[in-house]
């Protein structure tokens, strides 16, 4: 009897605690003897530091220190390369580096003494373009490296010119993505403290936190196995905790202070402090045949990495391969940039260098469907990458490729019919009043699940199952580092060890990560722990059932059976980095594919578009659980329509416009699509655990483009930058420019 | 002032407010702090039975009232009937946004126990949830109303 095993929606584990507010989240703890920290931000974009003065700080009652990079053993981090200082020691990059950490016995103190802290600035000229950053002149942001660019990686497949030439119809446009902030309801807070064997141990929220070890280590230069974090509820995350915030910090302080410190962030200061999504420029050139059939691509994106790498190159390297969209085509040249500026940091935000592609080439698929007086279904239909398909980077398409399905689903469901002649959209219908127009707009897109380009993925778990004395299993514990940021992974891990223990699944627990007691997961991004986490699961599990056979063969009388098992990507299939003359590779170990269609209606008078309904065709191969599938691909939507239709993160010269929730909006439930419809295509990933993937990301990625697809066919105009607000709708249905929109150059290398 | 029932004397600033008394004097972590400008609904408790936001609520206000918390809404480690119905409708992913809906929809049923799709949607335009897209919260409420109205656990 396995109830609540895989398929079903068992109840989330960790729900009842939280309807009650008895989860804990990092802001609520407090140790005695705790100390209060706060961070001396920034004073300027791009400046040099000339001195520090912390001196009338110090002398406020309560404050027992101000550090500064002086007081850092090894004054650096970065996720992937250690580019970032901990404390600003020469110079500051952008208003998110941290110049001085003040630490007090009161936050009244902390908070007093921080504004004491006398820095002597002198202001350097500001790099907040990307396109401009690129210029051989432009001021460096990096001293110590020759120019701004920090990545260039492209494609080269087949002949484009030829393409070109062979192609009855040539589309062009250019395309700009906003910055985007994560949002999350909880901001950045930490407790670090000495623990009883004499570790630093930093509680924070985190989405890696056996990489935050490494980079704490490193910082404090302190031996890993004197370096401890424990995660308890993350107030979600959405790739904005893949990067350090709090983490070094705290731990600097308790390990100087030899107490415990808290830190809590504001949400102008969580906003102001974490990195982005990235803005992406992007310029098309797309040509196909009369009968719709791509013959060749060329694209260039510049992606705005900000002041410090962070995850930059990994999105710039996700996003070369998704430009092209899920498409076959013969003849492509794609090339992809990433540039230092001043402006904030960008980072890992849901997608992952795979959202901002589909703004780009869903409509261009759009406006050749246009020029070619197609179906939009048909015209994607015709194109679309099916197992054995060749990539632009020439791999071959596995067997979860499912692209056609999700559109197939979708179509279907908004009242496309598939006829002799190929596919039909269904008629207008009709409209509540005349300064309304409707328009339906279909998007596909597509994800990669686990990390990409030859990393060595991987994620380990421990399973222990207690026997009764005639060897039947009467609980598990699975011990996995697999950060619970919301999205459901403790339940989904518990319910695949149900299902391979066959036990209830009340009978499994899975432990709190904690790195002293769980084993490295990796990172809860790139959709992934579905898919790597719970094949590290089921493998556990089965070696336990193993050991525990052999323990009952053997008569042994244990009671308690261990196994651990790691699952390497590289196993189901191995990835490549791009090859250094055409950029061929195999990217990716496995993939998550969606379409949406959306029906808006415009008004016209201001601009103001309302999703009426929103139908979102996903393939999770087989769903673990659907109820929380549902809520990934509700979830999933809510920023994609606000991506689509509000969200912008604004800096004006390197300042920050958008610091606070009434400034950067997100979608209330006001502003949802008035109908969600979600459909499940259940192509099984024959790699997956039970045939199950991840699909956390994909649910975002369609819904921007159909969005703007939809407002095209309401009103025949073209929405090329992101966000579509009322005001950017309105001067676009008159034909007014915009203001400074982003300028179509071509960037110079 | 009350809260969750119990008399409770506590000397506060004129600058406090009402969302820091009740965590860090009072130890009632369960109401989140997500924004303190009134914009995300995290900090919401009953004040009289008004929904209100705490971390802009002057502590001082607060005198001879009555508050309740999420804590409060649980009794005898039985579930309200709307954490209930959030429990079931599984309208929570990280949480965090939950125990300020929850007394919202909470502030709402005992006002009107019947509320129409647009009255619903209305009360829950103040929180923000960046998880679950809100439909399963609404869903909830949904839940909640239904089992209100089959005569199910109002306090
Ligand atoms: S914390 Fe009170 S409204 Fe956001
Ligand atoms: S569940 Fe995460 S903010 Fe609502």
């Amino acid at each position: 009897m396995t109830a609540g095993a895989v398929g079903e929606s068992v109840r989330r584990v960790d729900i009842e605690a939280k309807v009650q507010g008895r989860r804990r989240y990092p802001q609520d703890f407090s140790l005695p003897g705790m100390l209060h920290a706060v961070v001396v931000w920034a004073g300027y974009p791009h400046a040099r530091i000339r001195r520090i003065d912390p001196s009338e700080a110090l002398a406020v009652p309560g404050v027992l220190a101000v550090l500064t990079h002086e007081d850092v053993p090894v004054n650096e981090y970065g996720i992937n390369i250690y580019d970032q200082p901990v404390l600003a020691s020469d110079k500051v990059r952008w208003l998110g580096d941290r110049v001085a950490v003040v630490v007090a016995e009161t936050l009244r103190a902390a908070e007093r003494a921080r504004d004491l802290v006398r820095v002597d600035y002198e202001e350097l000229p500001i790099v907040d373009d990307p396109l401009e950053a690129m210029r051989p002149e432009a001021t460096l942001v990096h001293e110590d490296r020759r120019s701004n660019l920090l990545k260039h990686i492209y494609v080269r497949r087949g002949n484009v010119e030829e393409g070109f030439a062979a192609a009855d119809v040539i589309v062009e446009g250019t395309y700009h993505t906003p910055f985007v902030e994560h949002a999350y309801l909880q901001p950045e807070a930490g407790l670090a403290y000495i623990d009883d064997e004499g570790r630093v141990t930093v509680i924070c929220a985190a989405q890696w936190p056996h990489d935050d070890l490494r980079q704490i280590a490193h910082a404090l230069a302190l031996p890993l196995e004197q370096v401890r974090e424990v995660v308890p509820a993350v107030g979600g995350a959405f790739g904005g905790r893949e990067d350090i915030s709090v983490q070094i910090l705290v731990a600097l302080a308790a390990w100087r202070l030899r107490r415990p410190v808290k830190m809590v962030w504001s949400r102008e200061e969580s906003i102001r402090g974490h990195g982005k999504r990235h803005p992406f420029h992007m310029r098309h050139r797309w040509g196909a045949t009369k009968e719709g059939r791509l013959t060749a691509v060329e694209i260039e994106a510049v992606l705005d990495a900000g002041a410090y790498a962070s995850t930059s190159v990994p999105v710039l390297e996700n996003a070369v391969s998704f430009l092209a969209g899920p498409y076959a085509v013969p003849h492509a040249r794609i090339d992809g940039y990433a540039v230092y500026t001043n402006n904030a940091v960008t980072m890992a935000m849901r997608g992952f260098g795979a959202t901002q592609p589909p703004v780009g080439y869903e409509l261009q698929m759009d406006r050749l469907a246009e020029a070619l007086g197609m179906d939009p279904v048909e015209i994607r239909m015709r194109n679309l990458l099916e197992p054995g398909s060749i990539a632009v980077t020439g791999n071959r398409m596995p067997a979860v490729t499912s692209a056609r399905e999700t559109l197939r689903a979708a179509a279907l469901a908004a009242g496309w019919r598939e006829e002799p002649q190929g596919w039909r959209r269904p008629g207008a219908s009709i409209l509540r009043a005349s300064h309304l127009r409707r328009g339906i707009g279909v998007a596909c897109a597509y994800k990669n699940v686990g990390y990409s380009f030859g990393f060595d993925d991987r994620s380990t778990a421990i399973v222990e199952l207690a026997l009764a004395s005639d060897g039947s299993i009467q609980s598990a514990l699975v011990r996995c580092a697999a950060v619970e940021v919301g999205q459901g992974v403790t339940t989904v891990l518990a319910q695949l060890a149900a299902q391979t223990l066959g036990l209830e699944v009340s009978r499994v627990r899975v432990a709190l990560t904690d790195t002293a007691a769980t084993p490295s997961a990796g990172s809860s991004s790139a959709s992934r722990h579905v898919f790597m986490s719970g094949n590290a699961v089921v493998k556990a599990c089965r070696q336990a059932l193993e050991k525990r056979d052999a323990a009952l063969r053997e008569e042994s009388g244990a009671t308690r059976i261990v196994a651990e098992a790691t699952f390497r990507g590289h196993d189901v299939r191995r990835t490549t980095a791009y090859d250094i003359v055409d950029g061929h590779c195999e990217p990716h170990i496995s993939y998550s594919f969606g379409t949406q269609i959306a029906i808006v209606e415009v008004d016209i008078e201001t601009g103001a578009v309302q999703v009426d309904r929103l139908i979102a065709a996903t393939n999770a191969g087989t769903p673990v659980n659907p109820r929380l599938c549902l809520g990934q691909v509700a979830g999933g939507v809510h920023m994609g329509v606000g991506y689509a239709l509000m969200e912008e993160f604004i800096q004006q010269k390197g300042q920050v416009r958008t610091a606070r929730l009434s400034e950067y909006h997100i979608p209330t439930v006001a502003d949802m699509p008035r109908e969600l419809e979600s459909i499940f295509t259940e192509v099984p990933d024959p790699d997956g655990p039970y045939g199950a993937t991840g699909l956390g990301e994909t649910p975002t990625l369609p819904t921007a483009p159909a969005i703007l697809n939809a407002i095209h066919d309401a009103t025949g105009a073209w929405i090329t930058e992101l966000p579509a607000t009322p005001e950017r709708v309105w001067r676009a249905l008159r034909g007014v420019p915009a203001q400074p929109a982003a300028p179509a150059r071509r960037p110079c290398p | 002032m009350t809260v969750n029932g119990r008399p409770v004397s506590i000397e506060v600033e004129p600058d406090e407010f009402l969302a820091d008394v009740l965590r860090d004097r009072l130890g009632l972590i369960g109401t989140k702090i997500g924004c303190r400008e009134g914009e995300c609904g995290a900090c919401t408790v009953l004040v009289d039975g008004d929904a209100i936001l705490s971390c802009i609520y002057p502590a001082l206000k607060a005198e001879g009232r009555s508050i309740v918390t999420i804590e409060g809404l649980t009794r005898e480690g039985e579930l309200d009937v709307v954490q209930q119905a959030f429990v079931d409708a599984a309208a929570a992913q990280c949480g965090y946004c939950t125990p300020g809906f929850v007394m919202v929809v909470r502030a709402l049923l005992d006002r009107n126990p019947h509320p129409t799709e647009a009255e619903i949607e209305e009360a829950l335009a103040g929180n923000l949830c960046r998880c679950t897209g809100y439909y399963q919260i609404k869903e909830a409420v949904q839940l909640a109303v239904e089992r209100l109205g089959a005569g199910g656990g109002a306090p």
